[in-house]
């Protein structure tokens, strides 16, 4: 009598979904951020002129405010947010300082082709606190950054503008093919966007930074075009797992 | 904006090469990129003083000894009377006038004049214009030139706010509605300030005496204009970003110096309304302030050193802030100078400890679900809220940008739909997606619910056990009991009737608030982990995919497992996938039958049967070598 070997059933390979890229780069920077210290907090896409404009000392004349740059909705009497810091402006008029705040989500401008679209994600930050210094921002944008593109990477800080911080800075990286690629914005709070949200600024000072999570992802997972994202394509998704 | 570098280094002392000064620039915060040796710059909105080749330099000033060479009229200039009144004076605070008259034109250029035309491939308009430009270019204050015959009569300035026709020196005809700034001739408008001039009054190539308008005006006034009209005006960038109030007269001198150089002046006159001295900003000087703002320890002396190089200076106790930096009113600001001259990279970072929050954000219903449809082989879309169709109480966009989506959804079900149909149309047979989103609606006020939706149709799964299974309710239900025993879902079938698709499959949706899941959730253990390492997207082919299945009888089962090792590890790029869809162990007649799936696609071609059997035939004369395998009614002749 001949004996064989039996074999088991071939491996029951079990079909597993996967989050979507950019909420998954978002969750992870926020984990990142909340294990520094930072409290997440959430608040509405469709805002005020003034919690999304006015109280970040965006002026009325300022070109983002325009039709062309922002989106209103019902007769102009809101707007779809532009940016994530309206939530913070809400935090800090709930809290007082110390505080630690970041927050994620979708947010809203007018623009479409292959490296902008009209929805996109943001996460930013802000801390105040006494003494807080653009040396410690700088800090923390290398724990961001070496946490997203490792220690090796040469990153390099540029003085921009922003009407909500003072100063503000631009953070490169310098990608392999050396060309300085921008990563995000950052700066010390404003003083009068503490004071408007009625935090003494002789006595706190604060740091703050935003980053565009399709950017981040792009560079990551090196996906050329933003819309790709979007499309809900499984041959896209599936590479996710 | 586009600065040549030769304009530049005929100014700086030290000789720097263009990548040196490329690195200096970018330390100092102005972004640009390099043609040509011609800088392309991208100026921040609040350093209007640095639109120009003198506001360059001035910031250069820091790393450079700044040899300006650009000599100015230096005669006394007759008082010119000009019939000018000025009715809003707020938007206007001052302003000059220059008249001049040459006595012949021109045949070419020479020197500065010559060189910004050439240089950076500019065309050329008339004599004046020509200056004009140039000047904004090289001082950052942009002048209108009149063509003097052609202004007869009073010209007043005026913030209107009532429709007036204009036609631009462009010969473009704009309907001014709102409020404008205008200087008006007879009541009719000559110049959209600081916008563009008229055709009515602008020089010719036959224009010899001119009237050249300096003036400051508030950014506030002239910001939005140059967009409303749909005029590109390199003057209007400048005064939306503020000019520097007390440069007229050096500006004014140039013109006639380079007016000079190229004819002889025959007569010349200068009036100059100054409505409200403005005196200099100042600021407290407070070093303790910029070292904490900053994280740094320097003395007075570094402190005003730094700021001495941008031109700032120490009056007793206070920094006088030059008149062209109007954006510097705060110790903020000039902390920010203060670290722009020692350079942002070049100062240490001190470590940052933040203490440690206790109420930590909880999404945990929502992440339960999340892990728990990963697991089932759901994917997790993201859609745009914008849609075309109409609902209840859902809210209007008043600018959308395309028209056909002026409406923000007011359910995600809708976007689930037209995903499916998408995938479907990729012949995909297993569609199982779900979102969580914020969804928005208008009743008496903006609402906010969360939602959670999914929609699921075709095979269960690709796996051997789910291949032929359909998804239905009964499925769906059973999935969900698994974590919410408690709680009915109602899954909604969507009708396929109004759908463009030919496919049959039932189509299943569920959407409910993430509020409104039980709280009484089964503990799962998740399968499915995020990512660990970021994954190298592979580019996706946009061509039809076409399958081939194989199936075969293995009579002995120790080949199997070799059979398989073969097959699942075959590769060949237009080979896109390969499965195990059926799998059947006959116990009394000894045999195994395994069905494999073959997915094929190009990225670059639709293929061909004869392209596809070429790797199939491989695939079977290979996994036939192995012995005791056959494929039921396959002739291997």
């Amino acid at each position: 009598m001949s004996s064989y070997k039996d074999i088991t059933s071939p491996e029951l390979i079990k079909d597993i979904g996967s989050l979507h890229p950019i909420n998954n780069m978002k969750d992870s920077i926020m984990d990142l951020l909340a294990s520094i210290g930072f409290e997440i907090v959430d608040g509405p896409e469709i805002e005020t002129e003034e919690f999304n404009f006015d109280m970040l000392n965006i002026k009325k004349s300022h070109p983002a405010r325009q039709m062309h740059d922002t989106f209103y909705v019902e007769g102009k009497s809101n707007l779809l947010r532009t940016h994530t810091s309206p939530v913070q402006i809400r935090g800090m008029l709930e809290k007082k300082p110390p505080l630690a705040f970041i927050s994620g989500g979708k947010v809203y401008r007018k623009d479409d082709d292959a490296t902008h679209l009209p929805m996109f994600h943001q996460v930013e930050g802000i801390y105040v606190d006494e003494n807080v210094s653009f040396a410690q921002l700088k800090d923390l944008i290398y724990k961001i950054i070496h946490s997203l593109f490792g220690n090796d990477v040469e990153l390099r800080f540029r003085p921009s503008y922003f009407p909500f911080t003072e100063p503000s800075a631009e953070v490169d990286i310098l990608s392999k093919d050396g060309k300085w690629l921008e990563i995000l914005g950052c700066g010390l709070v404003n003083p009068i966007v503490l004071e408007n949200c009625n935090i003494d600024s002789n006595k706190y000072s604060g740091l703050a930074f935003g980053l565009g999570i399709e950017r981040i992802a792009m560079l990551k997972h090196g996906v050329k075009d933003i819309r790709e994202f979007y499309k809900s394509n499984l041959d896209f998704l599936s590479q996710f797992k | 904006m586009k600065i040549a570098y030769s304009h530049l280094i005929g100014c700086i002392n030290e000789n720097p090469t263009v990548d040196e000064m490329s690195d200096r620039l970018f330390q100092l915060g102005h972004e640009h990129e390099i043609y040509n040796n011609i800088f392309d710059m991208e100026f921040t909105p609040n350093r209007g003083d640095c639109l120009s080749v003198n506001g360059l330099l001035r910031d250069l000033g820091v790393f450079y000894t700044i040899n300006s060479n650009k000599d100015i009229y230096q005669e006394a200039i007759d008082k010119l009377s000009i019939d000018f009144e000025n009715l809003s004076k707020e938007v206007c605070p001052k302003i000059s006038f220059l008249k001049l008259e040459i006595d012949k034109l021109p045949e070419i250029y020479c020197g500065d004049l010559k060189n910004y035309f050439s240089d950076l491939g500019i065309n050329t308009n008339n004599f004046f214009t020509d200056i004009s430009n140039y000047l904004s270019y090289e001082t950052g204050q942009p002048t209108h030139c009149y063509d003097a015959n052609k202004i007869n009569s009073k010209i007043i300035f005026e913030e209107i706010q009532y429709e007036n026709e204009f036609e631009t020196l462009l010969d473009k005809n704009i309907s001014l509605k709102e409020k404008n700034a205008v200087f008006l001739q007879n009541n009719k408008v000559i110049n959209l300030a600081g916008v563009v001039g008229g055709k009515s009054t602008c020089c010719s190539d036959e224009t010899k005496t001119v009237i050249v308008e300096c003036a400051f005006f508030n950014p506030e006034s002239i910001i939005g204009k140059s967009v409303k009209y749909d005029i590109q005006s390199e003057a209007a960038h400048k005064f939306e970003r503020g000019v520097d109030p007390e440069c007229h007269d050096d500006v004014l001198r140039r013109f006639v110096k380079i007016a000079s150089e190229h004819a002889v002046i025959k007569s010349l006159s200068l009036v100059t309304h100054n409505y409200q001295d403005k005196a200099r900003h100042k600021i407290l000087i407070d070093i303790k302030k910029i070292n904490q703002i900053i994280g740094i320890d320097i003395s007075k002396d570094k402190y005003i050193s730094h700021l001495s190089k941008l031109g700032f200076d120490i009056d007793g106790l206070f920094i006088n802030v030059p008149s062209y930096r109007s954006d510097v009113k705060t110790q903020n600001d000039l902390a920010e100078e203060v670290a722009r001259v020692i350079g942002y990279n070049n100062i240490p970072s001190t470590e940052i400890k933040i203490p440690k929050n206790i109420s930590q954000y909880d999404k945990g219903i929502e992440n339960k679900i999340r892990s728990f449809l990963l697991d089932q082989g759901f994917y997790e879309v993201i859609n745009s809220p914008f849609v075309n169709l109409k609902n209840n109480n859902c809210i209007k966009v008043d600018n959308p940008l395309d028209s056909n989506r002026r409406y923000l959804r007011t359910n995600i079900t809708s976007s689930l739909v037209e995903n499916l149909l998408f995938n479907e149309r990729r012949q995909k047979d297993s569609v199982k997606l779900f979102e969580i989103s914020d969804i928005y609606s208008s009743n008496n006020g903006i609402h906010k619910q969360r939602n959670l939706a999914l929609i699921a149709s075709g095979r269960v799964g690709l796996n051997y056990e789910d291949f032929s299974l359909k998804i239905n309710e009964k499925y769906l239900m059973n999935l969900f009991k698994k974590i919410f025993p408690d709680q009915i879902f109602n899954f909604q079938a969507v009708s396929r009737n109004d759908l463009d698709t030919k496919n049959k499959s039932e189509i299943l949706s569920l959407e409910l608030g993430v509020e409104d899941f039980s709280k009484n959730i089964l503990e799962y253990d998740a399968v499915s982990k995020p990512p660990i390492d970021f994954i190298q997207y592979k580019p996706i082919s946009e061509l039809p995919s076409s399958f081939k299945d194989i199936s075969y009888s293995i009579k002995d089962y120790n080949k199997a497992e070799e059979l398989q090792e073969l097959i699942l590890g075959f590769e060949h790029k237009i080979l896109n996938n390969i499965f195990i869809f059926d799998y059947f162990k006959n116990e009394k007649q000894n045999e195994i039958k395994i069905g494999f799936r073959f997915i094929f696609q190009s990225r670059d071609k639709t293929l061909t049967s004869i392209q596809i059997d070429k790797v199939l035939n491989d695939i079977i004369s290979k996994s036939l070598k192995i012995s005791g395998i056959e494929i039921p009614g396959y002739n291997l002749d």
